[in-house]
């Protein structure tokens, strides 16, 4: 299954951000240069219009970084973004704040991405000022009570004069949303949006996220280390190991039939709480922590962790994401053996 | 932020300020300061004392160098205190030197142990006019102290001052009783008329000055022949006793009552202190969260300046820069503000960045906000109570910064400020003349300001700092 063209609202090519950390002058002098943290290593996906694509790895593997690239929080070392067949990469300030008129964000933690001193009225108020929407101040409430409907928080006037401290961590996290409804934008980054949130309400915030998405027709890029959330989330995912993706696919197809050997492990990783499983705790097939990105393994990076290295994992070159059909994609040489 | 929001945030920090002693000791002086700045003409015990502090004649008839009048409670002998009088007792008398005569009496009770320092009679008077001015003394003796004759008067003030006006004629009064040894052996000039006039008569009146209490009459005669036609007229007779001490606060060797002084000077020290820690905290404020946001090269370049800044000593420069200008109020505040500002950036530039990795201002730069409005809407308002407290503790610094300009003589000459009555008693050598009155009140009100600014600063410091603080 090939993408069509006229399909895809953001797409990335051989993306990278490398940290240059501080050198003092005896350092530069001398030549001895520090290592280059390399947390997005060449990455390339392409999201089509309207679906939720996933960005699945552990902590330190870039995905973090992946979704501040998209937002153009951080620019880029090298590679392309493409956001409806627009070059978005080196903007001016004036394409920047028309870019993120239309992409949004959701952060991780939704008591942190609110001013504290803001009440939740100023907080919605905050991008209708900063993206001079015309009306004054009523419309904008008519706007905010809109938004603040759109995510099912009932009654919307009750919670606008209230500040951020003031809601629960899932009340929280429908304002974050609400506030990046109100611009109508076409996608939605979500950094962990569920990950603070308390599990009973979990899935009432992904109910609602889905919920919007389906009216609105959005684009979610929805950045996780949780496969499970993922599978019922998300269209298509990607896994992401040390600054590259090592695989790609339908979810379904790749929880369920899983190429490489890291994507594998995760899964196998995930708790099932059925009666008698409960107390075991899982021995994850993969030992270790993930190498650190400043000192990436020559090769194929999984090599030091993977179960089922070979010294020509290490030797050779490193594999490139290859089409095993169907639109998924894999980065393991040995996946057939193994 | 509404109305009142404002005034529900103002009502929560009141409550926790009421907490807070000292908070409410400087609370307290300085209301009470502000209320002495207001209504200041009902604590000057003189008129107009802001335009004529440097004015010689407009104190000419305090006495010199004068204690406090409270050092008599102390004092073993009592010092006259400051009296005056209005009003005379007016009689028509025959006068056997001048005929007919329109007499002008002043009574004054003496009751000190020393005597007071002068005696002055002031009046306004036209056409021509001749006084003929003597005292009655308890004791029955009459001192001739003089007389006046003015021609073409026409509303001028007339003044009779015992002190320079009497001296001849009080000596003709010792020759009377004194013998010719002790005034030979005594030195004419050393010798005070108001002495002689409120001391028992005697041989050795010189020697060995008893003083004399009771009632004197201060008598002055202008003959009736004088006053008869209307056009010589003599108005608003006026009898000054000028005591040995005066005043709250005693005077200067320039004869100012130091009180007026003190009072009339809060007012520059408040607002020299007000404005430049105000103006200077907030520029410094705003310079440290610019360094911080922007960071990199600006960074870099900003802190470079501020270093140069921070490295030059201040006295010296302000010194040279009050010799090159004339010396004025806004050029040593303007000059203090270059000095002053950089006393928050450190401590902002390390908040500010702190602040600056929140998530919320992440969310914000991806909200599309503009770089300013994430400083003003985001950065600053959490500094703000830093700055106010801040502002509050570098108010002392500011009037001890003037002080010390001003007792190195470059102050401005058209104010009052505490640190230039040091400067003239410092000049005077108030130290080495035992002058304390001149030296520790404005000095004590000096570190009494700094105190309250200091107070309300730890105060606001406890209640307001973002660290202790939690959301």
């Amino acid at each position: 299954m090939s993408i069509d063209k006229n399909d895809v609202i953001l797409e990335i090519k051989d993306l990278k951000k490398h940290f240059a950390p501080h050198q003092s002058l005896a350092q530069t002098l001398t030549g001895k240069n520090r290592k280059v943290v390399k947390a997005v290593d060449g990455i390339s996906f392409a999201i089509r219009r309207g679906e939720i694509f996933g960005l699945i790895g552990e902590s330190g593997s870039g995905k973090t970084t992946t979704g501040k690239l998209v937002m153009k929080l951080i620019d880029p070392t090298s590679g392309t973004i493409e956001f409806n067949g627009e070059d978005v990469t080196k903007t001016d300030k004036e394409r920047t704040k028309a870019y993120r008129r239309q992409v949004q964000m959701i952060f991780q933690d939704p008591y942190a991405s609110m001013n504290p001193r803001f009440k939740i009225k100023d907080v919605l108020e905050e991008p209708l000022i900063i993206h001079k929407i015309p009306g004054g101040h009523v419309e904008h409430e008519e706007m905010i009570v809109k938004a603040l409907t759109e995510v099912k928080l009932n009654p919307p006037e009750e919670f606008m004069g209230r500040y951020p401290h003031m809601l629960s961590g899932g009340q929280r996290q429908r304002v974050a949303t609400a506030r990046t409804l109100i611009l109508n934008p076409l996608m939605l980054v979500a950094d962990e949006p569920v990950s603070m949130i308390d599990l009973s309400t979990r899935a009432e915030i992904l109910h609602m996220m889905k919920d919007v998405q389906r009216d609105l027709g959005l684009t979610y890029l929805y950045i996780t280390h949780d496969l499970s959330t993922a599978r019922y989330f998300t269209d298509r995912i990607a896994v992401m190991y040390l600054g590259r993706i090592v695989e790609m696919g339908d979810a379904d197809d790749v929880i369920d039939h899983p190429l490489h050997p890291y994507t594998k492990a995760l899964i196998d990783a995930v708790p099932e709480p059925e009666t008698g499983k409960v107390d075991v705790i899982k021995e994850l097939p993969i030992s270790g922590e993930i190498p650190s990105p400043a000192n990436i393994p020559p090769g194929c990076r999984f090599h030091t962790r993977c179960p089922y290295a070979k010294p020509e994992c290490s030797a050779e070159a490193e594999p490139e994401l290859i089409d095993v059909g169907n639109g998924h994609y894999q980065a393991c040489r040995r996946y057939k053996e193994i | 932020m509404s109305m009142k929001d404002f005034t529900y945030r103002l009502g929560e920090f009141w409550a926790d300020f009421r907490k807070e002693t000292s908070g409410l000791i400087g609370l307290g002086i300085l209301a009470l300061c502000v209320v002495v700045v207001l209504a200041e003409p009902l604590f000057l015990p003189y008129s107009d004392v802001n335009g004529n502090w440097r004015n010689i004649s407009y104190w000419e008839d305090n006495p010199q160098a004068a204690p406090p009048a409270w050092t008599n409670l102390f004092a073993k002998e009592k010092s006259a205190t400051t009296s005056r009088y209005k009003s005379p007792v007016v009689t028509d008398e025959d006068d056997p030197e001048f005929g007919a005569v329109r007499v002008y009496t002043f009574k004054y009770g003496y009751k000190f142990d020393k005597a007071p320092l002068d005696i002055i009679l002031r009046a306004k008077g036209t056409g021509m006019l001749f006084m003929n001015i003597s005292i009655e003394r308890p004791d029955g003796e009459s001192v001739f102290l003089g007389q006046v004759y003015q021609d073409g008067l026409d509303g001028d003030p007339i003044r009779f001052a015992v002190e320079t006006d009497a001296r001849s004629a009080v000596y003709e009064f010792i020759r009377n009783f004194a013998s010719d040894e002790a005034i030979s052996n005594s030195d004419s000039s050393n010798v005070k008329p108001t002495d002689i006039i409120f001391s028992k008569a005697g041989e050795n009146m010189l020697s060995a000055r008893e003083p004399l209490k009771g009632e004197y009459l201060v008598r002055i005669k202008i003959p009736a022949s004088i006053l008869e036609d209307g056009t010589n007229t003599i108005e608003d007779l006026r009898l000054l006793v000028t005591g040995r001490v005066s005043g709250v606060l005693g005077t200067d060797t320039a004869k100012r009552d130091l009180y007026s002084g003190i009072i009339a000077g809060l007012k520059w020290a408040l607002f020299i202190g007000l404005v430049t820690s105000v103006i200077s905290v907030l520029v410094g404020v705003m310079y440290g969260i610019i360094c911080a946001y922007f960071g990199g090269l600006t960074d870099t370049l900003m802190s470079f300046v501020f270093e140069v800044f921070v490295s030059m000593p201040m006295l010296p420069i302000l010194i040279v820069l009050s010799a090159i200008f004339k010396p004025s109020i806004w050029i040593i505040i303007g000059s203090m503000i270059v000095f002053y500002w950089v006393g928050p950036v450190k401590t902002v530039r390390s908040m500010a960045l702190q602040i600056k990795e929140e998530t919320y201002i992440e969310a914000a730069k991806a909200l599309g906000s503009g770089k300013w409005r994430i400083i003003f809407k985001h950065m600053a308002p959490l500094l703000l109570p830093y700055s106010f407290a801040n502002m509050a503790l570098s108010v002392p610094g500011a009037i001890v910064a003037e002080s010390s300009l001003s007792l190195l003589g470059l102050g401005d000459p058209s104010i009052i400020t505490w640190g230039q009555i040091l400067h003239d008693a410092q000049l005077s050598g108030a130290t080495l003349n035992g002058l304390w009155w001149w030296i520790v009140p404005p000095g004590l009100f000096i570190a009494l300001m700094g105190m309250t600014f200091a107070f309300l600063g730890f105060a606001m410091d406890k209640i307001l700092h973002p660290k202790l603080r939690t959301r």
